[in-house]
């Protein structure tokens, strides 16, 4: 759905992206992560045709950035770090406002906008002006006016930064219920844990691309996984035996859980329980440690920066 | 060019800058000032005086092949007529200070570049938004103009003195020129500052050379014949044209995302 070819944007002699190349699958949320000023904005804005790429290109849905801008920006929603709405208009109004723009046909429009409004749980307000509503109720606003023209790829500018946990959890569902419209999702984010839960496949940039890849996988390529082996009781022998397995890097104790470096996750923690309960432990659960991709992120960006 | 796009974006913006009080008392207030103070100020004591003045005691911009009195009047009611054109002036100034950084101000600008519209037809939205209040404001102003300076003047004159010919062609054609000047010229101006009331005070520097003007009218410098009238406007529509062509390299879609400050 989206391929970049040696996408390139200098300003004034600076590069603030640099030869990007990868490609988005039609239906996948894709995670752009950078350090600030990394060029992840410049990017979207780039492939939403706001701005034209120094070099190279990239292609939306089969149409050139360079040369097809107007039927790009028909087929995009962007969502920008900033909602930018109108606070004196209401929220049915400041739909209303870009679904016009968007040229959606009067019968769709109301249609829309009702299905959004209804989605996001802010029906009843639709008459008020947004300048009243919580920053999590704009940002919902801003994000179903980046849907009111049913795009079929979505750019998602930190949806989620700055909005109380419960509406960013709304907001996250609600991305979710996007993608199994068949609908596909750019997703900028700081948020390790968000692109985690939510991104089929992630790019790691600091404007040069330095990993593209499933979370899981660029925590495999890097050996960074670790399994968490909950036990009833830890002890000595079942610890050895462990450590002593092929694909484990180390083993750490913490209480009753065993906190074991894996290289290929799918192929060791089978070996893990067999191991634990041969020499008579008793497992209580088995999970992946959480902000893996947070590791794998850091030590991507620091290998990054070193060159 | 998509008409209904620009109608749109025109129809927000004067939905929008109806919130701001400033916007509302220069809507209110200009044409309460052109259109019944000056009158009543300048023009209502020489009516009602008893002396006529002099004929060597006449302003440059009195009417010449006139009695005395009338004269002087009727010269007033010219130098009204062309106060006018600071309506026109003034006005968008406010409003395109507002839609353009307002919004650049409070980051609305990026979604609405987002969206399948030219930079033509934003740009033209935005100036019909600001053009429409204007051109509103100036003709209803001066219809109460009209009706207040006639029914000051009709005993004077013994007919009713306006609309003129000079009346007509600063409404008509004056107006909408000094209005499309001011907005290209606030297009320009926001591109290089943030600050609303900065652009406000700047695009008010819009109607220093129709002062100018002004001046040399009174002055007796340029007298009010067809030729004057004439090139007169050849200026204003050279500098529309001039500062429209500028406002259309400032506003594109890049520039407003990296470039305006």
């Amino acid at each position: 759905m989206i391929r970049l070819e040696r996408l390139t944007k200098e300003f004034d002699g600076l590069t603030a992206v640099d030869g990007l190349t990868f490609e988005v699958e039609e239906g996948e949320i894709f995670g752009l992560l950078g350090p600030n000023g990394a060029g992840k904005t410049t990017t979207v804005r780039m492939l939403c045709c706001l701005i034209k790429p120094t070099a190279g290109t990239a292609f939306v849905g089969g149409l050139d950035v360079r040369k097809d801008a107007i039927e790009i920006r028909e087929m995009c929603g962007l969502l920008p770090e900033a909602p930018g709405l109108y606070g004196e208009l209401s929220a049915y109004r400041n739909l209303e406002f870009y679904a016009k723009l968007y040229g959606v046909p009067r019968s769709k429009r109301e249609e829309n906008i009702k299905k959004l409004l209804k989605m996001l749980d802010l029906w009843d307000r639709k008459d008020d002006p947004v300048g009243t509503f919580s920053k999590g109720m704009q940002q919902k606003i801003a994000i179903a006016r980046s849907m009111v023209h049913e795009p079929r790829v979505l750019f998602l500018d930190e949806p989620t930064a700055a909005i109380s946990p419960e509406a960013a959890k709304v907001v996250r569902d609600f991305i979710l219920e996007l993608k199994h419209e068949g609908c596909t999702i750019f997703l900028c984010t700081h948020n390790l844990d968000e692109a985690e839960r939510l991104c089929d496949r992630v790019a790691i940039l600091n404007s040069r691309l330095i990993a593209v890849g499933s979370p899981s996988e660029l925590e495999k390529s890097l050996g960074l996984g670790k399994t968490e082996v909950h036990l009833e009781r830890v002890s000595e022998e079942i610890v050895r035996a462990v450590e002593k397995l092929d694909g484990v890097r180390d083993v750490e104790v913490l209480g009753n859980k065993l906190l074991v470096g894996v290289r290929d996750p799918d192929e060791v923690n089978p070996l893990i329980v067999e191991t634990v309960v041969g020499h008579g432990g008793r497992v209580r659960y088995v999970t992946r440690t959480p902000h893996a991709l947070e590791e794998t992120y850091l030590k991507l960006v620091r290998e990054g920066e070193s060159g | 060019m998509r008409a209904d796009r620009i109608w749109e974006i025109a129809r927000k913006d004067m939905a929008s800058v109806q919130r701001y009080r400033y916007v509302r008392l220069g809507l209110i207030l200009m044409p309460l000032i052109f259109a019944v103070f000056i009158p009543l100020v300048l023009i209502y004591p020489v009516v009602a005086g008893e002396e006529a003045p002099k004929d060597n005691e006449l302003p440059p911009f009195a009417r010449p092949g006139m009695p005395s009195k009338e004269a002087m009047v009727a010269g007033l009611i010219d130098m009204a007529t062309l106060m006018f054109m600071v309506i026109p002036a003034a006005i968008p100034s406010t409003i395109a200070s507002y839609t353009l950084v307002g919004e650049k101000v409070n980051r609305q600008l990026e979604p609405l570049l987002a969206t399948p519209t030219t930079d033509l037809e934003l740009l033209m939205g935005k100036c019909m938004g600001a053009f429409i209040p204007t051109m509103l404001t100036t003709v209803a102003s001066f219809v109460v103009f009209i009706l207040v300076v006639d029914f000051l003047t009709l005993p004077l004159f013994g007919h009713m003195i306006l609309p003129n010919l000079l009346s007509a062609v600063v409404l008509l054609v004056y107006a909408p020129l000094i209005s499309l000047l001011s907005i290209s010229w606030c297009v320009f101006i926001s591109s290089k500052v943030t600050d609303i009331r900065a652009a406000v005070q700047l695009g008010a520097l819009g109607v220093l050379p129709l002062m100018a003007f002004y001046v040399l009218f009174v002055g007796g410098i340029l007298s009010l014949e067809s030729l004057t009238l004439v090139a007169f406007a050849l200026v204003l529509i050279s500098a529309s044209a001039g500062l429209f062509a500028l406002g259309k390299v400032t506003f594109q879609r890049e520039k407003i995302l990296t470039r305006w400050t």
